[in-house]
C-alpha cells in the first residue's frame, strides 16, 4: 500500500506541479524487435535496478522490519511501537512537527504566489531582481538562516529589538525568534523559492485568452486573477505547498537551534534523542514510520482535491499572452518582492557578515570590533575545517554526478519505453522526493552502517544517502531533457549503423548537455548545504561543512559559525556563478 | 577585575610560545619514543573530545602534531553526550572509528568499563599529574585529562556586581525570570553534573523551580556565554570558567561568580575504546594528554594546568581556595540519564 500511494505522489508531484505534462501518449506495444535490439545494453539495465534497490528500496524495507524487531535479539515485537508513542512527549513531537509543516508552507505559499503571479503575467519592474531573490533564498542554507536571525530577532539581543526600543522607547521586543511561530517564519523564509518555481512554471503556460473572456465577461484584473488564473494553478500551488510540508517535517538544523531555546521539541529532534546511548535504531523507525504514512496520506488528499476538475490550460492551439497592466498597483507588488528579499536574504546575510568579521557580534558595526580571527581561526587553525570544506566539495561533486548518470539512464528507459516495467523504474527514481530526509537516514544507517557492509562513517555512505535524496531531482530534469530530443535523431543514426549507446553518446548526450549540467548544478547545490541525513551518518573524517558547522552553533559562537557560514556561501556561490556562465542565468529554476 | 591588559596578553603569549617550543623539542622518555614510532605508522589518531571548547581542542591538537610529527591529530569536537552518542553509534554499528574519549561526564567511562569496551593503559607521564588526579582509575581504564570549573557568571552593563546571585540557590528567586541561561544535560555532559549536583543539594524541587524562571535552554555550557556577552541573558548558570575568562579577555564586559556553595569541579578522564583503530597513537596521546603538553596548550585559553610545573590560568581562583562540588563518577553513570529524562519532562526539549 505504501508503494502504491508513495507512486501516485511522485506522479503527482513531480509531473503536474513542476509544471510537465503527464505521461505522454499511451504507451505503443513493445515490439520484440525493439527487445532484441536492446541485447548489449541488458547488463546495464540490471545494474539500474539493482542500484535503485540499494538506493531506494532496501533502507525502507529495512527500517519498516527493524521497527518491528526487539533490539539484540531480532524477535518480532511491536514493543517499539508502543515505546515511540507511549509518551506525552514523544507525541507532542510529532503534534509539532505537523504544525510547524502547515504553518510554514502556509506562509511561503502566502509569499510566493503573488511573487510568481507578478513576475510570470504582471508588467511589475525588477524582475530580475525578484528572481535574483528567490534563488539567493533558495542557496542559502535554512540553518545559515535561522542563525541570521537569532542575530535580528533575538528578543533582548537582535537587532530589529535594538532598534525598535531604541525609537519608541518600549521594553518589550518587537519581534521574538524563539517561538513556534518564529520557527515557522524562517523555515517559510527558505523554502517558498520551491512554490515560486511551481506556481510561475504553471502561471507561464496559462495564455491570456482565459482571462480575456473573464475580462469581456465584466471581471476586473483582481477577480479575474482570484477567480480564473490562481484557480487555473492550483495543483501546483498544493503541490508547492506539499512539498514544503515535508522538507519542514525533515528538517533538523533549524529546529535544533532555534527550537531548543525555545523548547518546542519536534519529530526531528526526537529522533536524534533516539539515538543516544543505549542507541535505539528500532524505536526511532518506529517513530518515523508515521511521517511516511502522513506523507502518503497527503498525497492521496491532494489527488481528492484534484479530482474531477479540469486544469487544462494547454491545448495545443497557440494563444498569446500578454502581461496585465496594473497601473500603480505593480509598485505595491515590487514592494511586496523587495519586503520579501529583506526579510529573506538582506537582512540575514548583512548580521552574519557582521557576526563574521566582528570580535563579539554584540557590540554592532564599529570599527575596533572587527577581526579577521574567525576566518583566520577555521582557514589556518581548525584540523576539520578545511577538510570539512573539501569533503562537502566531492561528496556533493560525486553524488550529484551518481545521481545525473542514473536518473538520465532511468528517464531514457522510461521515455523511450524501452523495457516492459519501465515505469517502476521512473517510480523508483522519483520516490526519495516524498520520503522525508531523515527517515532516507535512518534507513540507510538500519541498511548500511553495520555489518555486512560496515560503511557508516565511510565516505560511500553519505555519497549513496545524497545520491538518493536528490535522485528524483536529477530524474525530473533528465527526463525534462529527453523528452524535448526526438527519437527520430538517434534513429537516423542507428540506420547508419550505430549501437545504441553509441547513438545516445553521439547524438542525445551533446543535444541535452546543458540540461544536464543545470541539473547537475542544482544536485551539487542541495547536497553541499544537506544536514539532516548527514547528521546521522557522518564520521570522524567525513564531517560535511554543515554537519561542522551545526556542532559549532551548540557552544553558540556564532561569529566563528558566521564565518564558516560565509565561506559555505562564498563556495555556493562560485558554483553558481560557474553555472550561470555555462548554462544560462535561470538554470536552477528551469523546467523543461 | 580580572581583565588582563594588552601587554600581560602579549607576555603571556611570549611564555606560551616559547613553553611549547621548549616542550616540543624536550627529549622524550623511553615509553613515549617507543610509542611515537608504533603511531607513526599509523599515522593519525581519532579524539573524540566534549571536554574543552573548540579552540582550545583545536589548539591542543595542533601541540600534540607539533610534538609528534607524523602522526596527525583528528580533533572532532562536540558537546560531551553527543561525543558518547557518536561513540555508541560507532559501536552499535560495529564500527571502530574513535581512538580516545573524552567527555566531562565521568559516568559514561564506568559504564564503557562495565561493558567491557575500554583499554588499560597507564602513561608514565600520569605519575606526574597533580595528586587529585594521578589515579583517576585503579584499573587504568582511563586517565585523568580535565579540570573543568562550572560556575556562574553575569553581563556588568546588565545587572551590577552587587545585584548579581551569589548562591546556586539565588537564581531560583522570581527576579532573575528571563534572565538566565544554561545549557542542556541532553547534549553537555557538565549540565549533567551540574542538574545532578543541584538536586542532590537541594532536592528534587530545584529543577522546578529553576524552570519556572524560564532559563534560556542552549545545548553546549558554553552556549550562555555568548547569550551573555550578545546582552541576550544576563546571568550565565553553570559555565565553565575558562570559556567566560577567554571572552572577559577580548574585552567583554563579563565577570565570573563563585557561588557560595562552591562550584562544580568535573574531574575528567580520557580513555581508549577497545576497539581503537589507532591503538599506539591512542596511547601516545595519552602520554601527551597526562603530559606538560595539553596542559600548556589549553592553559593559554585561560584552562585549568593538570600539571604541577605548569601554572594555573590568570583570572581564575586558586583551585585550593575554592570548594569543589560533583557527584561521583558512579553516581554519574545513573544519575545523569535520569536527571536529563527529568530535565526533558520539564522543559519539553
Amino acid at each position: 500500500m505504501c508503494r502504491r500511494s508513495a507512486r501516485s505522489g511522485a506522479n503527482s508531484l513531480a509531473f503536474e506541479d513542476i509544471g510537465m505534462s503527464q505521461g505522454g501518449a499511451a504507451a505503443p506495444a513493445l515490439r520484440p524487435s525493439r527487445f532484441r535490439l536492446l541485447e548489449p545494453a541488458m547488463l546495464l539495465w540490471v545494474a539500474l535496478i539493482a542500484a535503485l534497490l540499494v538506493l531506494v528500496a532496501a533502507p525502507l524495507v529495512k527500517m519498516l522490519l527493524i521497527s518491528f524487531e526487539m533490539q539484540e535479539t531480532g524477535e518480532f515485537t511491536f514493543q517499539n511501537y508502543l515505546t515511540a508513542y507511549g509518551r506525552a512527549r514523544y507525541l507532542d513531537a510529532l503534534r509539532n512537527s505537523l504544525l510547524l509543516g502547515l504553518l510554514s508552507a502556509t506562509i511561503s505559499t502566502v509569499i510566493a504566489v503573488p511573487m510568481a503571479w507578478a513576475v510570470s503575467r504582471t508588467d511589475m519592474p525588477g524582475k530580475g531582481f525578484t528572481w535574483a531573490v528567490v534563488l539567493a533564498a533558495f542557496v542559502m542554507p535554512p540553518y545559515l538562516g535561522a542563525i541570521g536571525w537569532i542575530l535580528l530577532a533575538g528578543p533582548n539581543s537582535g537587532w530589529i529589538n535594538v532598534v525598535w526600543r531604541a525609537v519608541t522607547g518600549a521594553t518589550e521586543p518587537l519581534v521574538n525568534i524563539y517561538t513556534f511561530t518564529g520557527m515557522a517564519f524562517v523555515i517559510a523564509m527558505h523554502s517558498f523559492p520551491l512554490v515560486f518555481i511551481f506556481v510561475k512554471s504553471a502561471l507561464d503556460l496559462i495564455s491570456s485568452e482565459m482571462e480575456d473572456a473573464a475580462n469581456i465577461l465584466g471581471a476586473g484584473t483582481w477577480v479575474t486573477m482570484r477567480k480564473v488564473t490562481l484557480p487555473l494553478v492550483w495543483p501546483s500551488i498544493l503541490g508547492g505547498f506539499i512539498l514544503i510540508f515535508l522538507e519542514t517535517i525533515a528538517l533538523f538544523g533549524t529546529p535544533a537551534i532555534i527550537g531548543i531555546p525555545a523548547r518546542i521539541n519536534v519529530v526531528t529532534t526526537q529522533l536524534w534523542q533516539f539515538f543516544e546511548d543505549p542507541v535505539r535504531v528500532e524505536v526511532a523507525a518506529a517513530f518515523a514510520i508515521p511521517l511516511l504514512l502522513i506523507t502518503i496520506a497527503l498525497i492521496a488528499v491532494q489527488k481528492l482535491m484534484l479530482n474531477r476538475k479540469g486544469f487544462v490550460s494547454q491545448t495545443g492551439k497557440g494563444g498569446e499572452r500578454r502581461e496585465v497592466k496594473l497601473g500603480p498597483w505593480r509598485w505595491v507588488l515590487l514592494g511586496w518582492c523587495v519586503s520579501v528579499a529583506l526579510l529573506s536574504v538582506g537582512k540575514p546575510l548583512i548580521v552574519l557578515l557582521q557576526a563574521s568579521f566582528a570580535k563579539a557580534w554584540g557590540r554592532g558595526f564599529s570599527l575596533d570590533n572587527l577581526t579577521l580571527r574567525n576566518y583566520r581561526f577555521l582557514l589556518f587553525e581548525h584540523d576539520q575545517a578545511p577538510q570539512a570544506v573539501w569533503n562537502t566539495l566531492w561528496f556533493s561533486a560525486a553524488s550529484a554526478t551518481m545521481a545525473i548518470i542514473l536518473a538520465l539512464l532511468v528517464a531514457y528507459i522510461v521515455v523511450r519505453k524501452l523495457m516492459r516495467f519501465a515505469g517502476a523504474l521512473g517510480f523508483l527514481a522519483m520516490a526519495p522526493f516524498v520520503i522525508p530526509g531523515i527517515v532516507l537516514a535512518i534507513g540507510f544507517y538500519a541498511a548500511y552502517a553495520g555489518p555486512p557492509m560496515s560503511l557508516y562513517g565511510s565516505a560511500l555512505l553519505l555519497i549513496l544517502a545524497f545520491t538518493a535524496r536528490f535522485l528524483p531531482i536529477a530524474y525530473a530534469s533528465s527526463q525534462a531533457a529527453i523528452r524535448a530530443v526526438h527519437p527520430e535523431m538517434e534513429e537516423a543514426a542507428r540506420i547508419l549503423g550505430s549501437g545504441r549507446l553509441h547513438a545516445i553518446r553521439k547524438i542525445t548526450a551533446p543535444l541535452i548537455k546543458s540540461s544536464l549540467l543545470g541539473g547537475w548544478l542544482v544536485v551539487f547545490i542541495v547536497a553541499s548545504r544537506e544536514l539532516s541525513a548527514a547528521i546521522f551518518l557522518v564520521g570522524p573524517r567525513t564531517r560535511t561543512m554543515s554537519v561542522l558547522l551545526y556542532d559549532l552553533t551548540e557552544q553558540g559562537n556564532f561569529e566563528v559559525v558566521s564565518a564558516f557560514g560565509g565561506i559555505l556561501l562564498f563556495i555556493t556561490m562560485v558554483i553558481v556563478g560557474i553555472g550561470m556562465k555555462l548554462v544560462g542565468r535561470d538554470f536552477m529554476l528551469r523546467r523543461e | 577585575m580580572f581583565l588582563i591588559d594588552r601587554r600581560q596578553m602579549l607576555t603571556l603569549a611570549a611564555w606560551s610560545a616559547a613553553t611549547t617550543k621548549a616542550w616540543a623539542q624536550s627529549p622524550m622518555h623511553p615509553q613515549e619514543r617507543a610509542l611515537y614510532e608504533a603511531a607513526k605508522r599509523e599515522g593519525e589518531v581519532t579524539w573524540y573530545t566534549g571536554q574543552y571548547s573548540a579552540e582550545p581542542s583545536e589548539a591542543a591538537g595542533r601541540a600534540f602534531t607539533a610534538r609528534y610529527p607524523g602522526v596527525r591529530c583528528n580533533v572532532v569536537r562536540t558537546t560531551s553526550q553527543v561525543a558518547f552518542q557518536r561513540l555508541s553509534q560507532d559501536a552499535r554499528a560495529g564500527v571502530g572509528q574513535c581512538d580516545v574519549f573524552s567527555s566531562t561526564n565521568g559516568g559514561h567511562y564506568i559504564q564503557l568499563k562495565r561493558q567491557n569496551r575500554l583499554m588499560q593503559f597507564r602513561p608514565v607521564n600520569a605519575d606526574g599529574l597533580l595528586p587529585i588526579l594521578r589515579v583517576s582509575d585503579p584499573d587504568n581504564y582511563f586517565q585523568s585529562s580535565f579540570i573543568g570549573i562550572y560556575l556562574m557568571a553575569h553581563n556588568t552593563r546588565l545587572v551590577s556586581e552587587t545585584e548579581a546571585p551569589k548562591s546556586w540557590t539565588d537564581i531560583l528567586d522570581a527576579r532573575w525570570k528571563d534572565k538566565l541561561a544554561v545549557g542542556h544535560p541532553g547534549f553537555s555532559g557538565a549540565i549533567g553534573l551540574w542538574a545532578l549536583q543541584m538536586r542532590r543539594m537541594f532536592g528534587p524541587d530545584y529543577l522546578v523551580r529553576f524552570e519556572r524562571n524560564k532559563p534560556q535552554v542552549g545545548r553546549s555550557s558554553i552556549d550562555p556565554v555568548t547569550m551573555m556577552t550578545a546582552g541576550e541573558r544576563a546571568v550565565g548558570v553553570a559555565v565553565p570558567s575558562a570559556t567566560t575568562l577567554t571572552s572577559i579577555s577580548r574585552g567583554n564586559p563579563l565577570r565570573l561568580i563563585y557561588p557560595t556553595e562552591g562550584v562544580i569541579a568535573a574531574l575528567s578522564p580520557s580513555a581508549i575504546p577497545n576497539n581503537a583503530p589507532h591503538p599506539n597513537a591512542a596511547k601516545l596521546f595519552m602520554e601527551f594528554t597526562t603530559g606538560p603538553g595539553l596542559s600548556t596548550a589549553v592553559r593559554t585559553l585561560f584552562n585549568e594546568s593538570l600539571r604541577p610545573e605548569v601554572p594555573p590560568p590568570d583570572g581564575s581562583r586558586p583551585l585550593d581556595q575554592v570548594t569543589m562540588l560533583a557527584p561521583s563518577m558512579e553516581e554519574a553513570e545513573r544519575g545523569v540519564p535520569e536527571v536529563r529524562e527529568v530535565w526533558r519532562e520539564l522543559f519539553g526539549v
